[in-house]
């Protein structure tokens, strides 16, 4: 037999090659999926509760009680939480996390440095960010309808993308009226019969950010220093078309939409970022405006801070860190 | 002009032959007959045959068939499993072995041999036959998934 040495060196490298690329696709981040009663279903059943938000009275979910009071409501998360395992995309669970960061206020709360007895660092903001929240939010509500003996569910699953707020997969119905089943017989056959049609408008949502690209929104702020905003000018060009130019040159295909801007700030909406960095790790939408600041201080020695809001949302502040 | 008539003959015996071995033409009904038991669909399926025996075959075939790519209508309208419909053309090799008499068919469907059935007879040579069987569409999109027909929910 005979062995040519370069062909046997090239084929090696294409079988190196082939499993470094089948390593990076392994690596994919998966969007967080997490499954929470809607506001509706929680003020239908009391599940409320009131803060001061600054002289104003606002209503927000109570989720701990609503898992703890309804067992309908576990049957529903659990029954989703179970099909969508089945599936190959394990979900976060409602009660596990809110227990988990009740679990982690308390720890934080007891953890101080030896030597000084220092507390950890935390801003108003961490406190505020520090609730359950997920990349999609699968959105429950259901009603009995009762019709004299015979009982029927109205059944609605709303799938949210957390960051631009867009309803990407639904399913909705009511099902069959019933004499004799009760209602977590009929609750249990919704989920079973809507989930089919969920799920394909979910892989329809992710075939849509393989060709199109992830869909992330971008902001752009100023630290009040009075030393710049975004009509200030480099080499004859205000920064609002820096940054314009830039997000065009880097979207795929070009698409971002650019929904409000003024001297202090820009709000880009639908920006279509790749998938992945060019060393193939998956690209989100910290990675991406992290790019914005690198070419800012390259350029233009532009001083910025990047904030994040998972996966879908991050902020440059310009200005310093 | 002899030879010219015998390439002629040749080329209609091997349309004839090309046609014969197109791909199976489908020729049924398939509707949502209730909520089945998880994992399953319970569909109503009618089917036609030469005899009752070789419908109520097709009806397993044609039940696979529909849930993969035609959808099931009714009350629980529930869409084609495959996605999309080119992918019947796409794994064309996979789906002509998948539902050929030695394929695998068979062993997704639930057919009750005690459950009533409509039989009707179309022509001397046909019968229509209308049953309710159950598809074991959890099994059946797991193994698809795995031999890489269809797409696993995700990236």
């Amino acid at each position: 037999m005979n062995f040519n040495f370069p062909d046997m060196k090239r084929f090696g490298l294409s079988i190196i090659l082939l499993c470094f690329v089948l390593s990076l696709s392994a690596q994919e981040k998966k969007p967080t999926i997490m499954v929470v009663p809607s506001d509706v279903w929680c003020n239908q059943h009391g599940y409320m509760t009131t803060f001061d938000n600054q002289g104003t009275t606002q209503k927000v979910p109570d989720y701990k009680t609503a898992l703890q009071n309804d067992a309908d409501l576990l049957l529903v998360i659990g029954a989703i939480n179970t099909l969508m395992a089945d599936r190959g995309f394990p979900l976060k669970n409602l009660e596990s996390v809110l227990k988990s960061i009740e679990q982690r206020m308390a720890e934080d709360n007891m953890t101080v440095s030896k030597t000084s007895g220092a507390e950890l660092a935390e801003t108003p903001l961490d406190r505020l960010r520090r609730t359950a929240k997920a990349d999609i939010i699968m959105q429950i509500t259901w009603t009995v309808n009762t019709t004299g003996p015979k009982k029927s569910i109205t059944y609605i699953l709303q799938g949210i993308d957390s960051y631009t707020d867009k309803q990407i997969a639904g399913a909705q119905g009511t099902g069959d009226p019933s004499f004799t089943a009760e209602t977590p017989v009929l609750l249990q056959e919704a989920v079973v019969t809507h989930m089919d049609n969920f799920c394909f408008q979910l892989q329809s949502y992710f075939d849509d950010l393989i060709a199109k690209g992830r869909e992330v929104a971008v902001d752009v702020r100023v630290f009040d220093t009075g030393e710049m905003d975004l009509e200030t000018e480099f080499n004859g060009v205000e920064l609002t078309e820096i940054i314009d130019e830039w997000m065009n040159a880097n979207t795929v295909n070009h698409i971002f939409n650019k929904s409000d801007a003024s001297e202090n700030y820009i709000q880009y909406e639908q920006v279509r970022i790749p998938l992945y960095k060019t060393n193939g790790a998956s690209m989100d939408a910290e990675g991406f405006v992290r790019n914005l600041r690198t070419y800012l201080r390259q350029e233009y020695q532009i001083q910025s801070k990047v904030m994040t809001r998972g996966l879908g949302r991050a902020i440059l502040v310009i200005g310093e860190k | 002009m002899n030879s010219i008539y015998r390439l002629l003959l040749c080329v209609v015996v091997i349309l004839l032959f090309a046609t014969k071995a197109q791909a199976q033409e489908w020729h049924y009904e398939i509707s949502c007959a209730g909520v089945g038991v998880q994992g399953t669909y319970m569909v109503e399926v009618t089917s036609y045959g030469k005899t009752v025996d070789a419908a109520l075959e097709q009806m397993k075939k044609d039940a696979i068939h529909g849930v993969l790519f035609k959808g099931i209508s009714g009350k629980c309208t529930q869409k084609p499993l495959a996605g999309k419909a080119e992918a019947e053309t796409e794994h064309k090799a996979f789906f002509d072995k998948f539902f050929s008499a030695s394929g695998d068919y068979a062993k997704y469907v639930v057919d009750e041999q005690n459950v009533n059935f409509m039989v009707t007879k179309v022509n001397k040579k046909e019968y229509k036959v209308t049953k309710v069987v159950s598809v074991k569409k959890d099994m059946l999109r797991r193994d698809l998934e795995k031999a890489g027909v269809i797409k696993a929910l995700g990236f």
